[in-house]
């Protein structure tokens, strides 16, 4: 794997993750905030991959959370499956909602794709609210509580010491993350920037873009799915709460603060809007003002978002990695 | 049944009016500017509310004054918008993603500007004209009568504006072609300010009779966003007499949904005719094919 600015950026922040807890394995708060940023980064950089680099103007992230979630919900508190088996089959079910919605919204043009996926979120609350009238458990308004928390072997994650839940988030948001890089740094990513930039000749040479979209939004969604699967273990209940609309701006300033197409950027955006938004919890109604505020500002002024830092600081940084390297490989006896 | 049905139709048919001046400015922001405003519905709140504040704060308000005040103030706020938040944008590679995310930002922050100013619990504005005339035989509420024709004339005054009126010609010239109007001099940026002011002034028509009908509250204008944007697909993006058929259309769906169902269903089944409509005719019913 050659090293690159976002590889390098994504290990200097896997590295830091890593070492946290030596600082912080004591105050469950932080470390709760971070698990957070983790789960929040793991839904907003799919979305970001949607967004940014295959142009599919998507709002349904949350959806696909919500669907990884309650699958693994009632798989687990109905069914009594394995949590870390319901984590995965919560990332399938999601992935068969991407699927469907994917090849309902391929054909579209870019600001349908947008509203179709918007509207699905909306009517999901209605939906999962009146699930029983179905014959669907979603345990209506309030949800599907008491759903088990991860164990390994016979340890059962406490849900006083956040550490095993904290590494288990390190692993899953990261797995995301090394997931879209390897799309991104793939012949998909190569097909999405010439779709972007030479549509018309890129599909005269034969680049589908509506087969790799497709795969894009099945992984997106699975992604996505695993990362609400992750969190209805951890929080331990599943309602329709989280399709709110002040859960999906905060997202949203995650978005636009980090970059959209600026891979990883969206990553330190997760960290950067999680603390402020518990940090600015003092004021009340008027911080879902303010980060609608921030989403206008930042597009019209800033759209690159915080990437833009990274690109000053990252060339110096990625020759002294590139160096340090080769010096490491030549002192290798036998490489 | 038959009386009732008859009222529902009724009621349904008035609603549609207002839906047709909701949809009517939906595309058009559409159709000449090229974005699709998710901040519409909440505009549509905004007027409602201060529509409320008005008739809260002085006791001799009348809905002639109520229009007098609000509408102007929209046509402003529109510009204002359009001037801070989209214009900047324009000149952007990926200008298209960053509208629909500008404008959903500016949607969640007026929705919880109105959370901090108004409050979470649901507003109303008065009726129009209180009660009851006879029409054939069936009861119809005067209110509903009115409002079915001041959506006409809205309509019919937009219609003619826009085949008459220099800027009125503009907007279709716009619509149909971007360059071409660039080039026979229409200035750009002032013909499209002007756009996303009129649309704002129609939705904040529409968010004011809708309240009798519809509470005020801060998200409320999430399903006017997406009701006015289905009204424009089902209808044919671009087609007037479509919007106008799938406005009333959808109005009397929606007053029989509600009659039947109960008012949670209306919002899924406005979804399903919106996926129905893109699966089988995304030119919409009167649009062109695609």
């Amino acid at each position: 794997m050659r090293l690159n600015k976002d590889l390098s950026v994504v290990l200097v922040m896997l590295g830091v993750l890593l070492a946290l807890p030596i600082f912080f394995h004591g105050d469950p708060y932080v470390m709760h905030i971070i698990i957070m940023s983790l789960i929040w980064g793991g839904l907003v950089i799919p979305w970001d991959l949607m967004m940014g680099y295959a142009g599919i103007f998507t709002f349904a992230q949350f959806a696909f959370f919500v669907f990884g979630g309650y699958a693994t919900a009632m798989l687990t508190v109905y069914l009594g499956i394995s949590p870390w088996l319901g984590i995965f089959l919560g990332g399938c079910v999601a992935s068969v909602v991407g699927l469907v919605l994917g090849v309902i919204c391929l054909k579209l043009k870019g600001d349908y794709v947008a509203l179709v996926t918007f509207a699905f979120h909306m009517i999901l609350v209605p939906l999962f609210r009146s699930g029983k009238e179905f014959g669907i458990p979603t345990g209506g308004p309030i949800g599907i509580m008491g759903i088990p928390p991860l164990a390994v072997g016979g340890f059962i994650f406490p849900s006083i010491d956040k550490v095993p839940w904290y590494y288990t988030a390190v692993g899953l948001a990261f797995l995301v993350v090394f997931v879209v890089y390897k799309v991104i740094h793939s012949s998909f990513g190569l097909a999405f920037v010439s779709l972007r930039d030479a549509p018309a000749f890129s599909q005269s040479i034969g680049i589908g873009a509506y087969k790799y979209k497709l795969i894009v939004f099945v992984i997106a969604a699975f992604l996505t799915g695993i990362m609400g699967a992750f969190y209805a273990h951890y929080a331990g209940i599943m309602s329709p709460r989280i399709l709110g609309l002040d859960i999906f701006l905060i997202v949203m300033v995650m978005l636009v603060i980090g970059g959209i197409g600026k891979f990883p950027g969206v990553m330190i955006g997760a960290f950067i809007v999680t603390f402020l938004s518990e940090f600015s919890r003092p004021l009340g109604v008027y911080r879902l003002v303010m980060f609608g505020a921030i989403v206008v500002t930042s597009v019209v002024l800033m759209p690159e978002g915080i990437m833009k830092a990274v690109d000053l600081v990252s060339p110096a940084m990625a020759r002294f990695m590139e160096r340090k390297i080769g010096q490491l490989k030549s002192k290798r006896p036998f490489a | 049944m038959t009386y009732q049905l008859a009222q529902v139709l009724i009621s349904g048919i008035a609603l549609g009016s207002i839906y047709a001046v909701m949809a009517s400015g939906m595309s058009l922001v559409y159709g000449v500017l090229r974005i699709f405003n998710f901040a519409y519905g909440s505009f549509a709140m905004w007027a409602a509310y201060f529509a409320w504040f008005l008739f809260n704060h002085f006791a001799w308000m009348t809905y002639p004054a109520v229009f007098a005040i609000v509408l102007p103030a929209m046509f402003l706020f529109g510009l204002a918008v359009e001037k801070i938040a989209i214009k900047p944008l324009r000149q952007r590679a990926n200008w298209e993603i960053l509208a629909i995310i500008a404008t959903t930002g500016l949607a969640l922050f007026m929705d919880n500007t109105s959370l901090a100013a108004f409050g979470p619990i649901q507003k109303d504005l008065p009726f129009i004209i209180k009660g009851t005339m006879n029409l054939a035989g069936f009861e119809v509420s005067r209110h509903e009568m009115l409002t079915l024709g001041v959506g006409i004339s809205i309509i019919a005054s937009l219609q003619v504006f826009l085949k008459r009126a220099r800027y009125g010609l503009a907007m279709r010239a716009l619509a149909q072609d971007m360059m071409g109007a660039k080039i026979v001099g229409i200035p750009l940026n002032r013909a499209f300010g002007y756009t996303f002011a009129l649309s704002a002034v129609l939705v904040g028509i529409s968010g004011i009779l809708l309240v009798p009908r519809y509470f005020i509250s801060p998200s409320g204008g999430w399903e006017i966003m997406i009701k006015a944007w289905v009204i424009a697909v089902f209808g044919g993006m671009g087609s007037f007499i479509g919007t106008l058929y799938a406005a009333f259309i959808l109005g009397i769906v929606e007053a029989i949904v509600i009659w039947q169902l109960g008012a949670r269903w209306p919002i899924v089944i406005w979804f399903l005719i919106l996926i129905v409509t893109l699966i089988i005719r995304p030119g919409g019913l009167l649009g062109a094919r695609e």
